[in-house]
């Protein structure tokens, strides 16, 4: 059915133990790095052992933390002086975004400038603002259409409306992972799913392997995190006592049945489930960490899905997202003040930590740090209507023009790339559409965007289908 | 170009085509290399499109001319690389000013090529073939585009073991496969051994394991020799093909290709996004394999039950979830009929046409115009709002409850639907003035280009304004109403009160009684009796003239019996129903507030919700009819529903013929018989395959769903196309037939051992020297634990269904587990099922250590070991003595007895695990789960 004869290429067994270099325990496990043939025959690859990219990468791994619902740009990391010269004015170029706006609103936070590089960041973010001289500020970022459903389909799955993988999905099945024993693939959200629900993280018509591990970080127990992590009932000892009859019995099988590395591969992928076990729980246990460092992230939601993206990458994880709630909550159709005050109230710090401990850890420079939100928000004030405004206090999506930031992975830093237009409505400098973001994300992790692909359906897929243009000035 | 003239002078023209060879050199050349040519060269000619030679250039794309040489303005490329309108080029980065300045002259200066690729150029290559072309072309060439043919069976070398050639050269499928492997110098794999080979029937037949009494009755009649046992194989073989297990086990498949889920994915927050009635489907397609339904019906109901005459049994109708069942895109009705495009012919045929969506396809000989006559049909079909009832309410007072409590949530939609008509009408026309002062002078719009709001709050609607705009703009001063109107178009204040004026003045020197298609006395007495000399007071005017009008349900006054014709002219024109600011009722909704439209899907979704939980409804079929009126379809330019291009005829795709569809219907009956026709060249051979693959775990085409030229060529295409062919004439479309045909063969019969000699020589067991080992896919996994559980009810089936990962539907077959696509289980998609989003012909395969961390921890095992134990109690009568417990307990759950080895190992660990107690159940139950985590309970052999 499917096959993809580009890349991944088929790794030998020798070779994919060659490349990971691990034991991995009895039985021939290096079947289970080996790229499996599928039904239909042809070579896929479904497993999750690492590959190697096209050419060098710069980042081995992703945090994307994703500011779902739309944060604005011009209260936090694009500053308009121009908005308070037409303050309660009507703006010239008002463009049509989803709903009616009126006047310029200007931003209510100040900014000041941080660092070397003298960014300027509103006071919503002091502790992202400390690492002003690691960001790379794309203020220039463009998307199509100014609603939340396909904005983040178009973001995470590079395509508004068809059933197309995720970039996580595309970026696991290109280049595998690192820890065998934990998913390559991770998205966190408390309490439920954003908007879109799954589809945000999905394989689509990848192999299911692929998908992202979905985690309700709302939740503080090791073992609701991950699904089947833990026997429901049996302590440890006495499980391990059961696995090994088990594997007692499946010994004595595969003797009857030589050279099945598809046997093998069952087999090993036991054993690796029985690490699995203890290692995910390990992995997710934020309690391991001292409590200074749980201070420094912060002891709530926030902190602790933080405090976990930095435990998973510094295990191996190849693409963790991070989803700031469920629903939508950046989505400040009104009284913005308050809300996106109390929404970076709840990441700034933990954002800090982690970069901060990525640099501690000397991870940083092998990790991309994507921030942002499908789109941004509007320069002029949302009218009330019928969709529950009641007050003219906030802004509505803005798809024009909006900003991301990225620290990391390879990409230059303390820098500002593009610009909006004097009041902040449209990209004008340099634009960068959201296939360019992709596109360049996936040259920092070694991947050539127009060669990473899956024959599907007749054709040959990818994630920024026939667009996007890597940007080189992005690369350090 | 250029050259030296004889005389040896240079000329000014010389001069003139040496600067443009220096142009095209220097400049255009390396230009149309670098940015045009990857996509518009000799290996791609996307849009059938080559930049690399003049005389390519000058052929155009397939919509046409490019270059007008010397005229710019005129020259698609030249427009295309300023970006003006939709076909920007090269689209990911625009070129620079200055190169679309040089690209700009070039044209000017009558595009001329010099060197290589230019018309002096012997060498430069001939134009891109057309799409006829490659059609004719691929039509004679490629495997699967003719029609399969009969192939005589090879007969088997004398080289062969005597005694497998005889058993060998019984059937033909054996004799393609043994001749093929004797080619190659292999030899076929023994039979399997008897326990293996009743244990894969059961398996491939049903999806289930055979009992343990069942094996040992096999094996018993098997020890008989090879007449008994084949004897033995071929009663088994037609017990389970009649059986409804196995029924069920196949439909499970054909629901993958039908990308079958039960709701239609993501939805707004006030709608429901359950299907109610999906499962009408997905038992009809249970029950039309269980009466071994000929393919050609089967797939002829599917897509146009409701065309067949004389008409089906209303259950039948069901049949059309086919189409139904998939995603719904939020509604988009292009993306939704792309999905159904995709579905009939991919998923049927194995042809892929939706890239023609976009373009013509790149590489298969289908157009973007076959496309479109496919789009004609699918969007002269429609859901109806009513699904059609296809069986009798349950018996029981529950059945008027339901219906009782259905009509009072449709009363509540008509009513919100008749308010909000009544709202739209009643706000339009008070504020009809404005309507009318708008069409003749818009307000200035700002950026988002919405109508003003008004002083009052009331927003003009866009719809309102055109459709009053459509009347206003087409009238003539001497239009009996909207003379004066027309008299004051265009003009200013000063200049209307003459001109209405004027109007009145020859209106007045009719003769009386008044001719009212000449003057309309109600409009005269208002202009003679207010003299509007403004705008304003014009609007204002016909403003009342409307309200005179307006329906009673907007507050106009009621309508006499009869009425002079003056009025029932003005009525006509702006009173009635679908006059401009009167929309029609089922038109309100476009001009509803949000809070309107929410209400109405509120209420809708209580609709839903009653249907999907309420006991006592009579079942439904998710059924779509053809519209009215059919109509044909527009290309979409580049797939952009807002560029319309030519309008196309409802047809097959050329590929297939380009047969016409009938004019006064969809077409979809049509389409249907095309695709099972006994000509079609690549429906048997999809299905044959699809058979096969999931028979032996790979096909004779490793692409399934790709029988195109860019799909793998069959491994055995004599085989593929004899068996094709054989299922069409001989077996009439049988499925049944073509199962029976592919299990009794003996190639099928043959031990999943790898030899030594075949993993070296044919690893991928591309020439069916061996069976393949498989693992059990989810459903068969689980329903085997309910198996060995004991609990599953083989008399449950069908209905709404259920949450397979529950302990309490351990009694019923995972083909009846309810799928949310919006939310797939993740232990589900950690053991491959079909992705509910696309037509699925095989699932991919994947080993990943969650699938054994499911098998270790997830809560549907550990209860499965809680009823195996449970089974065992009841089998022994508590007999806690652990040599009968043990065998039991491996028939149960493995359907064998066991080793003694395996018995003594048992034995031991029982021993330590219970510590001396008389009824250690969780030492038992712990050992049923090793049992269940074991690769035999998971794999076939």
């Amino acid at each position: 059915m499917t096959h993809a004869n580009h890349h991944p290429l088929p790794l030998t067994r020798r070779e994919a133990l060659a490349r990971t270099g691990m034991g991995l325990g009895w039985l021939g496990a290096a079947s289970l790095l080996q790229q499996e043939t599928a039904s239909a025959g042809s070579v896929v690859a479904t497993s999750m052992a690492p590959r190697p990219p096209h050419f060098p990468a710069r980042a081995r791994a992703v945090i994307h933390i994703f500011a779902n619902g739309g944060p604005s740009h011009l209260d936090t990391f694009d500053r308009k002086v121009a908005l308070e010269q037409y303050a309660g004015r009507e703006i010239p170029n008002k463009l049509a975004t989803e709903r009616r706006t009126g006047a310029a609103l200007p931003s209510p936070f100040a900014f000041t400038r941080h660092g070397e590089s003298g960014l300027e960041v509103s006071d919503l973010f002091p502790h992202v603002a400390r690492h002003a001289d690691r960001l790379l500020v794309v203020r220039s970022m463009h998307a199509d259409v100014p609603n939340h459903e396909p904005s983040l389909m178009l973001m995470n799955c590079g395509d508004a409306r068809l059933v197309r993988p995720s970039a996580g999905a595309w970026v696991t099945y290109g280049l595998g992972t690192e820890n065998q024993n934990l998913p390559g693939f991770v998205a966190m959200c408390p309490g439920g799913y954003p908007i879109k629900d799954t589809e945000n993280w999905r394989n689509a018509f990848l192999p299911g392997a692929f998908q992202g591990t979905y985690i309700d970080t709302k939740k503080t127990r090791v073992e609701d995190l991950v699904e089947y992590v833990r026997h429901p009932v049996l302590d440890r000892d006495t499980q391990r006592r059961q696995f090994d009859l088990t594997a007692a019995l499946d010994r004595r099988h595969l003797e009857a049945r030589q050279h099945d590395p598809q046997l093998e591969a069952r087999l090993a992928s036991m054993e690796l489930a029985w690490r699995m076990q203890s290692e995910a729980t390990e992995a997710f246990d934020v309690s391991r960490e001292p409590k200074h460092v749980r201070d420094r992230y912060g002891d709530d939601v926030q902190g602790r899905q933080m405090l976990i993206a930095r435990r998973l990458v510094e295990r191996g994880v190849r693409y963790v997202q991070l989803w700031h709630g469920q629903g939508q909550p950046w989505d400040s159709h009104e009284h913005i003040e308050k809300n996106h005050r109390k929404l970076a109230g709840e990441c700034d710090r933990a954002i800090g930590a982690l970069l901060d401990d990525l640099v501690g850890l000397g991870l940083l420079d092998t990790t991309l740090v994507l921030w942002g939100g499908e789109f941004g928000r509007t320069p002029t004030v949302e009218l009330p209507n019928d969709s529950g405004v009641k007050e003219p206090s906030g802004r509505d999506h803005n798809h024009h023009g909006f900003t991301v930031w990225m620290a990391g992975g390879g990409v230059k830093a303390g820098t500002v790339y593009g610009a909006t237009d004097e009041l902040g409505f449209k990209a004008v400098e340099k634009p960068v559409h959201v296939h360019d973001l992709q596109a360049t994300m996936l040259h920092l992790l070694g991947l050539d965007h127009t060669k990473l692909t899956y024959r599907h359906s007749g054709r040959d897929f990818r994630l920024t289908d026939v667009h996007g243009r890597v940007i080189s000035d992005w690369l350090a | 170009m250029g050259g030296i003239l004889g005389s040896g002078v240079a000329t000014a023209a010389d001069a003139t085509s040496r600067e443009l060879e220096t142009l095209f050199e220097s400049r255009v050349r390396p230009l149309l290399a670098a940015k045009c040519q990857g996509c518009h060269g000799d290996k791609v000619a996307e849009a059938g499109l080559r930049l690399d030679s003049r005389r390519s250039l000058l052929a155009g794309s397939d919509t046409g001319p490019v270059v007008v040489p010397g005229d710019a303005a005129k020259s698609k490329l030249v427009a295309a690389v300023r970006h003006v309108d939709d076909l920007a080029m090269p689209p990911d980065e625009k070129l620079s000013a200055d190169e679309i300045a040089t690209i700009e002259q070039w044209v000017v200066a009558g595009a001329p090529w010099s060197g290589p690729g230019g018309d002096g150029d012997a060498t430069q290559p001939a134009p891109v073939a057309s799409m006829d072309e490659r059609l004719a072309t691929s039509l004679k060439n490629h495997w699967a585009f003719t029609p399969p043919a009969r192939h005589a069976a090879p007969d088997l070398p004398a080289s062969f073991d005597p005694a497998v050639r005889d058993a060998w050269s019984a059937e033909t499928i054996d004799r393609f496969i043994g001749a093929t492997l004797s080619n190659a110098d292999l030899k076929p794999s023994p039979e399997a051994a008897p326990r293996d080979l009743i244990r894969r029937l059961f398996y491939d037949l049903t999806g289930m394991p055979p009992s343990a009494d069942e094996a040992d009755a096999f094996c018993a009649a098997a020890s008989g020799g090879q007449a008994a046992a084949d004897a033995a194989f071929r009663a088994t073989v037609d017990r389970l093909l009649a059986s409804r297990e196995h029924a069920e086990h196949w439909a499970r498949k054909w629901l993958d290709l039908a990308r079958y889920a039960d709701t239609m994915g993501y939805a707004f927050d006030n709608q429901d996004s359950r299907y109610p009635f999906a499962w009408t489907y997905r038992d009809w397609v249970v029950e039309a394999l269980n009466r071994d339904l000929p393919y050609d019906q089967f797939v002829t109901l599917q897509l146009a039950a409701d065309r067949i005459d004389p008409p089906v049994p209303r259950s039948d109708l069901a049949a059309l979830g086919f189409l139904t069942v998939g995603r719904t895109f939020l509604g988009n009705a292009n993306d939704i009929i792309d999905d159904r495009i995709d579905l009939v012919t991919r998923g049927l045929m194995g042809l892929t046409v939706a890239c023609s969506r976009c373009h013509d396809h790149k590489y298969e000989p289908v157009t973007t115009a076959d496309y479109y006559a496919l789009h004609g049909i699918f969007s002269s079909s429609t859901i109806p709002e009513e699904l059609p009832v296809i069986g009798d309410s349950p018996p029981g007072p529950e059945a008027e409850v339901f219906a009782a409590k259905l009509g009072q949530l449709e009363a509540a939609v008509t009513a919100h639907e008749a308010a909000v008509h009544a709202r739209t009408i009643r706000e339009a026309v008070a504020h009809a003035a404005d309507y009318f002062s708008e069409v003749a002078r818009p307000a200035p719009r700002t950026g988002d280009n919405r109508p003003p709001k008004l002083a009052d709050g009331y927003e003009l609607e866009q719809l309102l304004i055109d459709r009053l705009k459509r009347l206003l703009d087409k009238a003539e001063p001497t239009h009996p109403i909207l003379g004066a109107w027309a008299a004051a178009r265009g003009k200013n204040d000063a200049e209307i009160g003459p001109a209405v004026a004027a109007v009145v003045a020859t209106w007045g020197k009719t003769p009386e009684p008044r001719d009212p298609k000449v003057v309309n006395q109600i409009v005269f007495q208002e202009l003679v009796s207010t003299q509007p000399t403004t705008l304003r007071q014009l609007a204002e005017m016909y403003a009342r003239l409307v309200a005179r009008v307006a329906p009673e349900a907007a507050g106009g006054p009621a309508a006499g019996p009869t009425e002079p014709a003056e009025l029932a002219a003005l009525r006509t024109l702006v009173g009635v129903e679908g006059s401009p600011l009167v929309v029609p009722r089922a038109e309100a909704m476009r001009v509803a507030t949000g809070a309107e439209q929410r209400e109405l899907r509120k209420r809708k979704k209580a609709i839903t919700m009653h249907m999907a939980e309420a006991a006592g409804g009579p079942p439904r079929a998710m059924a779509i009819l053809d519209k009215d009126h059919p109509v044909d379809s527009h290309v979409f330019l580049r797939g952009n529903p807002g560029r319309p291009g030519e309008k196309v005829e409802r047809r097959l795709p050329k590929l297939l013929g380009g047969a016409a569809v009938a004019r006064d219907s969809s077409g979809r009956l049509d389409l249907a018989r095309a695709i099972v026709s006994p000509d079609n060249p690549l429906s048997a051979r999809m299905i044959v395959n699809w058979a096969w693959t999931h028979h032996y775990g790979r096909g004779l085409i490793d692409t399934p769903g790709d029988l195109g030229l860019r799909g793998e060529p069959p491994s055995h295409p004599h085989l593929l196309d004899d068996l094709a062919r054989r299922f069409s004439d001989e077996g009439k479309w049988s499925l049944r037939w073509l199962h029976r045909e592919i299990v009794t063969s003996r190639t099928w019969r043959q031990s999943s051992a790898i030899r030594a000699d075949l993993a070296e020589r044919d690893p991928d067991n591309r020439l069916f020297g061996r069976a393949n080992r498989r693992r059990l896919d989810w459903e068969s996994w689980r329903d085997s634990m309910l198996v060995a559980a004991g609990t599953l009810d083989r008399d449950l089936h069908g209905g709404q269904g259920v949450d397979p990962l529950l302990e309490a539907t351990m009694n019923t077959r995972s083909i009846y587990g309810r799928l949310d696509r919006q939310n797939v289980p993740g232990l589900l998609r950690v053991f491959d099922i079909a992705n509910p989003d696309t037509a699925v012909h095989v699932r991919s395969k994947t080993t990943v250590p969650q699938q054994s961390l499911a098998v270790l921890n997830a809560p549907l095992v550990v209860a499965a070991s809680r009823q195996v134990v449970n089974r065992v109690d009841r089998e022994l009568a508590d007999t806690w003595c652990p040599d009968s417990r043990i065998p039991a307990l491996w028939r149960a759950v493995l359907g064998r007895d066991p080793a003694p080895e395996e018995q003594q190992r048992a034995k031991d660990w029982l021993a330590a695990e219970s510590a001396g107690a008389p009824q250690p159940t969780n030492a038992w139950q712990r050992l049923a789960h090793a049992l269940l985590a074991t690769a035999e309970f998971q794999f076939v052999d």
